[in-house]
Formats: C-alpha cells, structure tokens, sequence
C-alpha cells in the first residue's frame, strides 16, 4: 500500500508500504518491506527498511536491514542486522514535541 | 637427552589414526592465528591466553596504538589503535579510529570504529562512524554516528593503494597541475 499510515495503537506489517506511518508501536515483521518514514515510540524491524525512523526505542532484530536514518534514543541492534545509514542520538523530549514528520 | 630414536614399538595402525585425525583439523584452522603459533613454536595454551596487550585503568596513552595480536583498553588512549581484536573496557575512553577484526566496546570511542564485527555493550558510548560488515548493539548503548556494511569493500587505505601503485598518484597529481 501507498501513503500515509496512521493509527493510535500498535501496527505490524508484513507487506509492503511505501509511504508515512505514525503509530503509537511499530513492527515491521520478516519479508516486510517498508519505503518511507516511521515516527512511533517503539520500533521494532525485522524486515527491510528504507528511510527515517523517528522512535525513542528502537530494535533491530538479526533479520533487520536498514538503510536510511535511524533518530533515536535507545537502539538495540541483533548481531547479523545489516546497517547502512546514520544513527542520530536525540533525548526523549526530542520525540516527545515530535507529532508530525519533520521536513527534510 | 629423550629424543633418542626407538624402534617404533606400536602398531602401523596407530599413526595412520591420528594422521586422519589431524588432516580435517589444518583447513578448518583459524587463518589469522597461525603466524602467532609459527613464531612462537613453544607457546603453550596458557601463554596464548595472555597475547592480549592491556593498557591498564591508570594510563593514558597520546599516540598509535598497533598489535598483531589483541589489545585491552581500560585507560584512557588519544590517537589510533589497531589490532587483531580491540575491547574498550566500562570506563575506558579512546580518541581516535579503532582497527579491528573484532572491536568490542564497553566504554566510550569519540571518533570511528572500523572492523568486521562490532560489538557496542549497554555501557558503550559511541560518537562516530562505525564502518563494519557486523554490528550488534546491545540496549542501553549510546551510538550517534553513521553505521556502514562496508569493512572491506571500499579501500579505506589510500596510502596502501598509492603504494601499491605508484605510478597512478604522481600522474594525477600531474595532470591536475597541467
């Protein structure tokens, strides 16, 4: 699916979506694939992903690829997670004045 | 004074057992440890235990740091440190790029990380790139830098590839004044 995803609770995808999600939690299961930004206060990857991530908590999961940014404040990354990108660090208030996608 | 030749006493049987036993074993051997075995021909294992350098929780270092074997760092190092295996202790600080097969760090590295696997504890604290074909991050782990699959794909050396071919870096330098 294409466009912009937005729920108050938690979303697992397992297809494709190429577009904006925001969600209260996120997981992007095995064989999903997601091309766009993602602002939710936990992540989880398990999938491929291509673009921002805006998440306090954020988990990759050994399955994990990634290219793009990560915006986080707490990661964890499974041995065996393919990493290509930039991992910003920002406080949780970063995220916590965070209610739309930023620009750019 | 024991190395007098015997008639060998046992059976033909008993070496061709352990020549079969032996012969799966030389492949499968660890590429990267072998010189280290080779030079030392009567190391035993304990004294492979302790082919580990350590920089201890008292010393800082301003300076290159280079082993063929592996380095501990609990204190506190400015400048490069190379090496088989790196580990930055909980406490331990290093100011520079950290070269490794395997890096793993427990406390803080301001600058870059480059090995195959990288391992970042809940107490690491990263600021830097970290260039990698395997990274694990543990929760709690501070990291704010840009993460690549590319350990070992790009020539992250330039000086080695102008050695390597000298003729290619005057030419250009040449033709860039011309």
């Amino acid at each position: 699916m294409t466009g912009v995803l937005e729920t108050t609770g938690e979303l697992h995808v397992h297809g494709t979506v190429v577009g904006q999600i925001i969600a209260d939690s996120f997981v992007l299961a095995i064989g999903g694939f997601v091309d766009g930004d993602i602002l939710a206060r936990d992540v989880r990857i398990g999938g491929k992903f291509n673009g921002r991530i805006f998440a306090p908590n954020v988990v990759l999961d050994s399955s994990a690829e990634i290219t793009g940014r990560v915006f986080h404040t707490n990661v964890t990354v499974a041995s065996g997670a393919r990493i290509d990108g930039r991992m910003p660090w920002r406080p949780v208030n970063f995220f916590a004045s965070l209610s739309h996608l930023p620009e750019e | 004074m024991f190395t007098r030749n015997e008639k060998p006493t046992e059976p033909t049987a008993k070496p061709q057992v352990r020549d079969k036993m032996e012969t799966p074993v030389a492949p499968g051997g660890d590429i990267g440890r072998k010189p280290a075995t080779s030079q030392t021909p009567t190391n035993s294992g304990a004294s492979r235990m302790s082919a580990v350098s350590v920089i201890s929780k008292a010393l800082k270092i301003t300076g290159q740091l280079e082993s063929t074997e592996d380095i501990q760092i609990d204190g506190n190092v400015e400048g490069d440190v190379r090496a088989v295996s790196v580990t930055v202790g909980n406490g331990a600080k290093v100011k520079g790029t950290v070269y490794g097969e395997t890096v793993e760090v427990a406390g803080t590295v301001e600058g870059k990380i480059e090995a195959k696997k990288v391992v970042l504890t809940n107490t690491a604290h990263m600021a830097g790139d970290v260039v990698h074909q395997e990274i694990t991050i543990a929760s709690g782990a501070f990291i704010d830098g840009h993460c690549r699959p590319d350990f070992g794909k790009t020539a992250t050396k330039p000086a080695a590839v102008a050695q390597k071919y000298p003729s290619a870096m005057p030419e250009k330098v040449a033709s860039g004044a011309q």
